[in-house]
Parts: structure tokens; C-alpha cells; sequence
């Protein structure tokens, strides 16, 4: 709303003092006064006389009438007639809508200057002949506005409540149709606008659009152009005056747009949470830490003040084992990994912390030095595979492009090292599927995709964020399978984040449960799912669903980072608090394990 | 291949769409349209003249075999002759048409150039002084029309400092670096609206590209900023830009007609416009024709450079 302010304001100014030009007491703009020629300042003249000594200041005002008024007639019956046409072709549908939204379209066949022109030469130049010309130009953008809204307001249900009801068409059109499509509409009109001032300067330049001696802008920068060496004052003003009105137009249609669009909205994608649970697998442990993460704070600065949505976040994984982080979306266990490989949007920042990766702290490495690190010592499988893979490269080259990003060798070498990958993680045809796109590919065969160029260099530490949770539920398992075979074939590290427990049983040794930025508990898989002590890990635990059965979910959401309780973070959904609660609890040693509960004693 | 063949169809669907409205143009005229075109502010023309004239462009025949010569004969790329010389307007179009391209292209050419980079720089460094400054000036930029640009040029370079001359044409085989001197000022004022869309357009692309899962993932490979950049976020980012690229064209072949007129450029708009002027219909419809073709040709050119880059449209 205040980006529309200024625009609007300055719009509405230079159509007010053009509508007030009769009464402004300014000189005649079309009496010449030879004696007076091109005089740069007369008493009543402020800005002098033009080549034929008529005043400037007043041929200026007069002439944004001439054009504002052009151009918002001619928007004006574009509007009118393109909105009605669009209304009927989205409507009635059939012949009607194929005959009304094609001609429009022929209009856009042509550049709309050779048009008018084409025009012009028929009916000899004029505002009339400007006002047809533009408004057939403008027709066909409200024309497909109109019908593209027609079109999805009909799918409503109210509206086929109202149709149903026997209202007549009339009626339905205008009550329920044309409120929603006002939006839209009148971005196309002030686009209209915007552009008919243009064009109508261009032709009125070109001598074929205003006839004289109707004071014009375009017409003026004509006329001061035989004279930009005596006066070249009188070339700015009009050009001033036609280059601040377009602008401020153009910003207004800008925010209008803008705030229409807004309106929409935009949909959040719901997550399906369904997982089937297989026997673990247990490998031999083994003690030395592969990444050891410390004391891990993460900040991103908002307009209100910075918020954290990770916060002290501490784990430890070893080589050839599973840590699983697990949470709700929004409790920061992807930002947390996203934190440890380095891929923080701008806006994010680690404040505090350590990641020990082998030795070396990742947090405090050169940038050069983490992208080595990256698709080479430590990868990561993400979510989505589709949007995680570029859409117009083929996947056997992505696939070789990680692999000569870590090693030297020759492109064909690559190639054939990525169909062998390929194969390794389980596609079938590996040599065809490297020359598809990953539209080509089912989802599981992409999220293979990715596991492929994650292990391509041999990883030590393998990160996968949700790699199941956008697929469907007959491969997610297959997934799952082939992380826990290569990961006992290359004894690497891997984090597993996901909001599913169930995934967790089958794959993982060690577990943290974050929640609101925090860890709340952490321990051995088989520890925490035989006794949670956490109140939200219980919550958690019977969520997981029985057989085929739809998760049951915890009451409420995980709160935003910017609106936390002053106590523990999980009270206003935990089923045991007290007021003690009010007080932050810390992480405290529990045997094996590390709990932040306050009452977790009374609860075990 | 299938693509292509229909892209080419429809294109071809469209220049005959255009030839008819074209043809139509004239007689959905209400009155007669000799009368039309030699009426002048109210005045009857002469009825000797009006009868001439509706011989003249065969007028006189049934509307059905006066459409079906006219598509019979641009077939073969007559475009009949001038009302005013009887000189044919093809010829006179052959002659200037090269000239017109010439400024298209260089025009489209220094946007490009111009644009395309300072985008993806402002689009990286999103909210800075550059971006910023870069932003402020192509949205100025856009609300300048190109015969102010063209015009305040003139008086700048040419009046005031004295730097470039204020407009003209020189052949490229009589004097090449004169020529190229007096292409650069009209060539910069056609650039400056399709700069200015572009910019806009690729800043766009390249911020959505950049938030994109799979400019993560090239980063997760371990991947230089810069091959990122090119493969991944740039090479994404052109994809959209060509539609606009191809839909900016009517506005900039529309703006060169402008352009010539005021660096007083013999390209095909000295014709039209005298042809606008002195009503001489044939003229204005034959090079209607050939820029509207030019922009249906340019249009056809971006779809199949879209299918190039994005191998999800002409596979699927
Ligand atoms: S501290 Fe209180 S509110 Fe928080 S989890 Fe424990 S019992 Fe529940």
C-alpha cells in the first residue's frame, strides 16, 4: 500500500491539473504572437514563447490534457469492450470464446506502431483516428485477463452454487464475476494508459497523430526540435513533462501490480507423512567422531529484530553409523545441516559454534576450502528431487559435472564414471537414462540421480535432508535401502533428517529430536524408542502410525522463531506442563542420554 | 523435429492471418475506399480521380477475386506499386529493408549486451548501491520514449558537445568507420527500451533462479561460484528472457521507425512515413507486411532458441 502512495499521488496531481486547465487563467495555448518568438521569459509567461511566440507553460498543461485525454478514453473503451468480450468468451465458451479471444490475439501479430499506422493512412491522422487505433491495440490484454479470471472464478464453487440456483447470466456475471476479476482489470488499465501515452506521443512526433495546432507533447518536441539550437529550454520541458508522467505511471502500474498479486497468495505444499517400518540394522560401532558439531547458533536478521532458528544445536557423528535429526518442519534441523555444509542463504549466519569435520572446523574454513569439502568429502541428498536437479541439463552430465568439479579427468572419463554410477545405485539401462532429462525420470529414479552424484567422489559424511519425504510411498523404501547398503559398503557417515520416526527405527544408530531451534533429546535409537523421555518425543513416537494407518500428528504447531514462549518452548502443546515450566529448562544428562525437560524425572 | 514443424505451421498460419487483416483493413472502411483515401478534412474529392484510383487497385472486382490476386501476388512478392510514382514497392523495400535490419540488430545487440550482464550482477548482489542505481535507471530508462532519448541525444552529442554527428547515413563500402559512427546513436536509442525490459526481466529470472533447489544442489557438488553461475542460475535464467525478448521485439520495430526518423536514417520508415502521409495505400500495406512478417520470423526464431534451452517443451 505505501509503494502506491507516491505514484499515485504524482499521477493523480498531473491528471488534476490537466482537467484544471480552463480554469488556471493561462494564456491562450494557441494564439501565436510572431514579435514574441521563441522570447525566453514575458510577464504571464514564466517558461517564454515557443517558435510562434505562444506560451510554453500553457501549451504544456493544455497538451497533457490532449494526451491524458487520449490515452484514457481510448483505455477507457478498450476496457469497456475488451472486459465484455472476455466476459462472454469465458462464459458461453464454444464458438464464441474461439471467435472473441482470436481476433484479439491478430491484434498482437502486429507492432502496434505499424498498425496505427496502417490506420492513420485510412482515415487521414486526428484524435479520433488516434482513440480507434488505441483502444484496438489495448483490446486484446483485457480480453485474456478478463477470460483467464472468467475461466477460474466459474470453477468456484460459489459461483456454480449461484448458477445452479437459476440466477440468470446477467446477473451472475455482475455480482459475483466482475468484483473478482476488478483487481486484474484495472492493472491492465493503467498498463493501458501507460503505453497510449506513448504511442500517442510517438505519432503526434511523427506529425500523424494530434493535429496542430491542438497543443500536443509529442507535437512540441516536434516543433522544438527545428529550433534545439536557438532554444533548447523548449525541447526539455516537453520531454520533462512526457518522461515524469510515464514514469510515475509506470511505478503506479508497478505497486499495482504488485498489491493485486499479492492478494492471490501463494499455497503451502502439504507434506504426507506415511512410512512403513523394517528391521534396523545394526553395524559394528565404531568410536572415532567423524563430524563433532558444537554449540551450533544460526541467525537470520528480519525487519523485526534477529530471530534463531537454530539455537546451541550439539551432536556427534561417527564413521560407517546413522545419526537421524529428527523434528517437525520448522523445528531447524535442515537449517542445521544446510549450517554444517556450508549453503546458508545470505540472510543466515552462524553466530556461534563449532563443526569438527575430521579436525578441522568447517565453520572457520576459507570458502575455497569448503567447496572442496563439498560434493567431495561431505555431500548431501536433498529433498525434492525434481526441483533439486536442473531442469535442462541431462542427468549423466550433472552426474559428471560433480565428479570433475573434485578430480581431474577428461569428460569422457566422467561420463563413463557417471553411467557406472548410475548403475551402482540402482538404475536400470544406466547408458540411456544418463542421456535423459529428469523430467524423463520417475521420481525415485531421480532421487537415485542424486544419491549418485552424492557418492560420486567417495564421500566420508553423507548429509540427506528428507530424501523420501517428496516421494512416493513403494520406493520410499527402496531409497532407504540403498543409503543403508552404501553406507555399509563405504563405511561413510551419514545424517539422516526427516520428520518421521518411523524412518528412523529402520536406519539409524543415534538420534536427536530438535524442536523449536533446540535439541530436547538425544541418544541411541534403541534407547529412546524403548523409553522417551522427552514429552515430545513421546508425541512423536505415537504419531507413528500403526500399519497403513494416517499418522495421528501433535496437536498445534511448532511456533515461529519469532514468537516463542519465555519457558519451555514445547509447553502450550505439552500435555504434563506445570507452571514451573515457565522457567527455560536446560539439557540435562540423562544416564546415556541428554534430555531438556523439567520435569523429566517424574515423567520416566 | 515435431516441434519445429508445428511452430513453423502456425507461423505461417499467422502471416496469412496478417495478410488478411491487412487486406481487410481497407475495406472494412466504412464508405467507399477510394473516396477515403483521397478525402482530405471534409472536402469530396474529385470523382474523376476516385474512379482512377478504384481502377487503379482493382477496386472495381468482386471483394472474393480482388482477395485472392492479392494473396496470388504476395506469393510471388509483388506488393503492387506506389500510388505516387508508380515505382513498386517491393523494389523500394528491398533497398531499404537491409538498412532497417542493420539498426534492429545492432539495437538488440547492444541491449543484450548491456543487459544481460548488469542483471545478473544487480540480481546478486540484490539491494545493493548497484543494484540499486541499476534498477532506478532502467525503470527511467523505460519511461523515456525513444524519440525523447533519440532527440535529447541529438542535442547533447551533437549540439552541445560536438562529439558525434546528429544523425545521417553513409554506406558501409564508401566509409566504414563513418558508418559505424552514424549507426551508434540510433542503434543505442532503439537498444534503450529492450535494454530496459530485459534487465528487468533477467534480474527476475536470475533472483528466482538463485533460490532454486537445484542451484543448492550445484553448490552441495562443490562447484566454482562461477560454473554455478554459468550452468546453473544463468543458463536457467535465459529461459524466460527469450519469450520477452521475442514479445519486446514489436515494441522496439516499432520504435525504429522513430529512431530512423529522427537520425534521419533511410531505412523503411522514410517511405512509410511519407506514404502515411501522402495516403499512398499500397506503399503502406507492403511494408506493414514485411515488418509484421519480420516480427512473426523473430518470434519463431526465440520459440525454437526457447525449445533449444529448455528441452522440457520440445520433448514433451
Ligand atoms: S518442561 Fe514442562 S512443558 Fe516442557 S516438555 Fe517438560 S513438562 Fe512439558
Amino acid at each position: 500500500m505505501k509503494r502506491l502512495l507516491f505514484p499515485g499521488a504524482l499521477v493523480a496531481s498531473i491528471v488534476l491539473v490537466a482537467l484544471a486547465a480552463p480554469i488556471l487563467g493561462l494564456p491562450d495555448p494557441v494564439r501565436q504572437d510572431v514579435s514574441n518568438r521563441l522570447a525566453p521569459y514575458l510577464p504571464g509567461s514564466p517558461l517564454g514563447r515557443d517558435e510562434f511566440g505562444r506560451d510554453v507553460l500553457s501549451r504544456i498543461i493544455w497538451g497533457a490534457r490532449a494526451s491524458l485525454g487520449v490515452a484514457f478514453t481510448s483505455a477507457l473503451i478498450a476496457g469497456i469492450v475488451g472486459t465484455l468480450l472476455g466476459l462472454i468468451a469465458g462464459w458461453f465458451r464454444g464458438t464464441v470464446e474461439f471467435i472473441s479471444v482470436r481476433i484479439a490475439d491478430v491484434v498482437l501479430c502486429f507492432p502496434p506502431i505499424l498498425l496505427a499506422l496502417l490506420v492513420v493512412t485510412l482515415l487521414g491522422p486526428g484524435a479520433s483516428t488516434l482513440i480507434l487505433v488505441l483502444s484496438i491495440l489495448y483490446l486484446p490484454g483485457f480480453v485474456r485477463v478478463t477470460y483467464a479470471e472468467v475461466l477460474s472464478a466459474g470453477r468456484q464453487d460459489y459461483v456454480e452454487a449461484v448458477r445452479a440456483l437459476g440466477a440468470p447470466t446477467p446477473r451472475i456475471l455482475l455480482r459475483t464475476v466482475l468484483p473478482n476479476i476488478a483487481g486484474p482489470v484495472l492493472v491492465q488499465f493503467s498498463l493501458a494508459v501507460a503505453a497510449a501515452v506513448v504511442v500517442e506521443s510517438g505519432l503526434s512526433f511523427l506529425g500523424l497523430g494530434v493535429v496542430p495546432p491542438t497543443p500536443s507533447w509529442g507535437l512540441m518536441i516536434r516543433g522544438a526540435r527545428a529550433t534545439m539550437e536557438q532554444a533548447p529550454l523548449y525541447l526539455l520541458y516537453p520531454c520533462l513533462a512526457l518522461t515524469l508522467t510515464i514514469l510515475s505511471m509506470n511505478l503506479l502500474c508497478d505497486a499495482l501490480r504488485d498489491a493485486v498479486d499479492r492478494k492471490g497468495g501463494a499455497r503451502a505444499p502439504r507434506l504426507r507423512a506415511v512410512d512403513r517400518i523394517l528391521p534396523g540394522l545394526f553395524p559394528a560401532r565404531d568410536p572415532a567422531p567423524l563430524l563433532e558439531v558444537q554449540a551450533l547458533t544460526v541467525e537470520i536478521a528480519t525487519p523485526s529484530g534477529p530471530i534463531r532458528p537454530v539455537e546451541d544445536v550439539a551432536f556427534t557423528v561417527r564413521a560407517g553409523e546413522t545419526l537421524a535429526i529428527v523434528g517437525e518442519s520448522g523445528s531447524g534441523k535442515s537449517i542445521t545441516a544446510t549450517a554444517v555444509m556450508g549453503l546458508l542463504p545470505p540472510v543466515a549466519q552462524v553466530v556461534a559454534g563449532i563443526a569438527r569435520f575430521e579436525g578441522r572446523d568447517l565453520l572457520d574454513l576459507p570458502e575455497e576450502e569448503r567447496r572442496k569439502l563439498r560434493g567431495g568429502a561431505i555431500a548431501m541428498v536433498f529433498q525434492d528431487p525434481m526441483s533439486s536437479l536442473n531442469p535442462v541439463h541431462r542427468v549423466g552430465d550433472q552426474v559428471a559435472e560433480a565428479i570433475r568439479a573434485h578430480r581431474e579427468v577428461s569428460a569422457a572419463a566422467a561420463s563413463q564414471e557417471a553411467v557406472d554410477l548410475l548403475k551402482r545405485v540402482g538404475i536400470a539401462d544406466p547408458e540411456r537414462r544418463a542421456r535423459a532429462y529428469p523430467h524423463e525420470l520417475s521420481g525415485g529414479m531421480r532421487q537415485r540421480v542424486m544419491i549418485a552424484m552424492a557418492i560420486a567422489n567417495r564421500p566420508r559424511l553423507l548429509i540427506a535432508d528428507e530424501p523420501t519425504t517428496a516421494l512416493d510411498v513403494t520406493v520410499q523404501a527402496g531409497i532407504l535401502d540403498l543409503l543403508a547398503q552404501l553406507r555399509r559398503e563405504t563405511g561413510m557417515g551419514v545424517i539422516l533428517i526427516t520428520h518421521s520416526l518411523g524412518v528412523v527405527a529402520e536406519t539409524a544408530e543415534e538420534v536427536v529430536v530438535m524442536y523449536a531451534a533446540q535439541v530436547v533429546e538425544r541418544g541411541t535409537v534403541a534407547e529412546v524408542f524403548a523409553r522417551p523421555l522427552h514429552p515430545y518425543t513421546r508425541a512423536l513416537l505415537a504419531a507413528v502410525p500403526e500399519g497403513e494407518a494416517e499418522p495421528e500428528g501433535i496437536p498445534g504447531v511448532v511456533p515461529r522463531p519469532d514468537s516463542w514462549p519465555p519457558g519451555c518452548r514445547f509447553a502450550p502443546r505439552c500435555s504434563f506442563a506445570t507452571a514451573a515450566c515457565e522457567r527455560p529448562p536446560l539439557l540435562e544428562q540423562a544416564g546415556e542420554r541428554l534430555v531438556r525437560c523439567i520435569r523429566w524425572k517424574e515423567l520416566a | 523435429m515435431l516441434y519445429v514443424a508445428k511452430r513453423l505451421a502456425v507461423s505461417l498460419l499467422l502471416i496469412w492471418v496478417v495478410a488478411t487483416v491487412v487486406f481487410m483493413t481497407l475495406h472494412m472502411v466504412p464508405g467507399d475506399p477510394a473516396e477515403v483515401l483521397l478525402s482530405t478534412g471534409g472536402t469530396s474529392p474529385d470523382p474523376y480521380a476516385v474512379a482512377e484510383l478504384r481502377e487503379k487497385l482493382g477496386l472495381d472486382r468482386p471483394l472474393l477475386v480482388q482477395y485472392a490476386e492479392f494473396l496470388e501476388r504476395l506469393t510471388r512478392f509483388d506488393l503492387g506499386n506506389s500510388l505516387v510514382d508508380d515505382y513498386p514497392v517491393a523494389e523500394e523495400i528491398a533497398l531499404r529493408l537491409p538498412r532497417t535490419l542493420e539498426l534492429i540488430l545492432a539495437g538488440t545487440l547492444i541491449a543484450v549486451v548491456i543487459a544481460l550482464p548488469t542483471a545478473t550482477y544487480a540480481a546478486l548482489h540484490a539491494g545493493g548501491a548497484f543494484d540499486r542505481a541499476a534498477s532506478a535507471t532502467a525503470a527511467v530508462l523505460q519511461a523515456l520514449p525513444v524519440f525523447v532519448l533519440g532527440t535529447l541525444l541529438i542535442l547533447l552529442l551533437a549540439q552541445w558537445l560536438r562529439w558525434m554527428p546528429a544523425g545521417g547515413y553513409v554506406p558501409l563500402a564508401q566509409d566504414p568507420g563513418r558508418h559505424f559512427l552514424l549507426l551508434l546513436l540510433p542503434a543505442v536509442a532503439v537498444a534503450k527500451g529492450l535494454a530496459a525490459t530485459v534487465f528487468r526481466m533477467a534480474r527476475a529470472s536470475v533472483l528466482d533462479q538463485l533460490s532454486r533447489d537445484h542451484v543448492r544442489t550445484a553448490r552441495a557438488k562443490g562447484l566454482t561460484q562461477g560454473r554455478v553461475m554459468r550452468r546453473h542460475v544463468v543458463r536457467n535464467a535465459m529461459i524466460p528472457v527469450t519469450t520477452v525478448l521475442g514479445l519486446q521485439m514489436g515494441t522496439l520495430l516499432g520504435g525504429t521507425v522513430l529512431v530512423e526518423y529522427v537520425f534521419n536514417w533511410p531505412g523503411l520508415s522514410t517511405p512509410l512515413l511519407r506514404a502515411v502521409e501522402g495516403r499512398d495505400y499500397p506503399m503502406v500495406v507492403g511494408i506493414v507486411l514485411v515488418v509484421s512478417g519480420l516480427f512473426l520470423l523473430i518470434n519463431l526464431v526465440m520459440d525454437l532458441l526457447y525449445a533449444v534451452l529448455d528441452p522440457r517443451i520440445s520433448r514433451s
